[in-house]
């Protein structure tokens, strides 16, 4: 049994044009994606780390 | 100990490496307090990434391109090597980024950043000599649209990415080797210096040599 992708790839790649600037959609996503996660990981606590502050 | 009674190479070796590299160093069972954030683990998740992608290239070269286009088995093992691909990069990024804006340059630690960014540079000739030895309309794609701007620079003379098995050597054996040894030197480096600790607090303290506690001639204590 094969399994078909989870959206159509069967086309041409979406570009993004903004002057000068080119990106594939894909591409962009994954920058974008990067970024959240770098974002989220200086923001959400990291497990444990308040109980042993509260211990100092 | 030789007969002259002067110690051996190997001894030397040992003894040069242990003090280079004591085991309670190479091997810690604590971890400083600042390391308890999210931005700390994305090293490890590269390297994670690059097990996966060294067991799965494995296994794909030992079955070989038929094998990798036309089974369903070889198309599970290049999706793995695929996607692990880019989560390697995708936390190497991050890594580098957070170490980046954390100056992880700072006390004596220039090596280890400098083998980060060689292994980043180098990995990336390995994941397009990957592209370009899929056997497929793909990497004829990327092949000849790469020879140009390659043969510009002047490398085309003994780096050219339409021979596949030139491509396939640098893929499968010349970079892995390096990215390993450099990742390996970059753990060891890393091991060795200590994670480096956030900044201090004001402008100041960042100027100030003695403010990094782990910086050399430091009076402060590492956490």
């Amino acid at each position: 049994m094969s399994l078909a992708a989870i959206i159509n790839l069967n086309h041409p790649a979406s570009y993004v044009h903004w002057g000068f600037f080119q990106m594939s959609v894909s591409n962009l996503v994954v920058i974008i994606l990067m970024i959240v996660v770098f974002a989220a990981a200086i923001a959400l606590p990291f497990p444990g780390s308040r109980r042993r502050r509260s211990r100092s | 100990m030789s007969a002259a009674g002067k110690p051996s190479w190997t001894a030397r070796v040992r003894e040069a490496g242990v003090r280079a590299m004591p085991p309670e160093r190479l091997l810690p069972d604590t971890q400083p307090a600042y390391m308890s954030s999210w931005i700390y683990v994305f090293g490890v998740l590269t390297i994670a990434a690059l097990v996966i992608i060294i067991a799965s290239g494995s296994v794909l070269g030992l079955k070989g391109p038929a094998w990798w286009h036309y089974t369903g088995v070889g198309h599970f093992f290049n999706s793995i090597h695929l996607w692990s691909v880019e989560l390697f990069f995708f936390f190497m990024v991050i890594h580098l980024w957070g170490k980046f804006f954390m100056a992880a340059w700072r006390g004596g630690r220039s090596r280890t950043w400098m083998s980060g960014a060689i292994a980043f540079l180098i990995s990336i000739a390995a994941a397009f000599t990957g592209y370009v030895s899929q056997q497929n309309f793909d990497a004829q794609w990327i092949a000849t649209q790469a020879k140009d701007g390659l043969n510009s620079t002047g490398v085309g003379a003994f780096f050219n990415v339409l021979n596949f098995g030139q491509m396939y050597t640098y893929h499968v054996l010349l970079l892995p080797v390096v990215v390993i040894a450099l990742v390996s030197a970059h753990i060891l480096l890393v091991r060795r210096s200590g994670i480096v600790p956030p900044l201090p607090l004001g402008e100041l303290a960042i100027h100030s040599p003695t403010a990094d506690p782990t910086a050399p001639g430091a009076t402060g204590s590492a956490a």
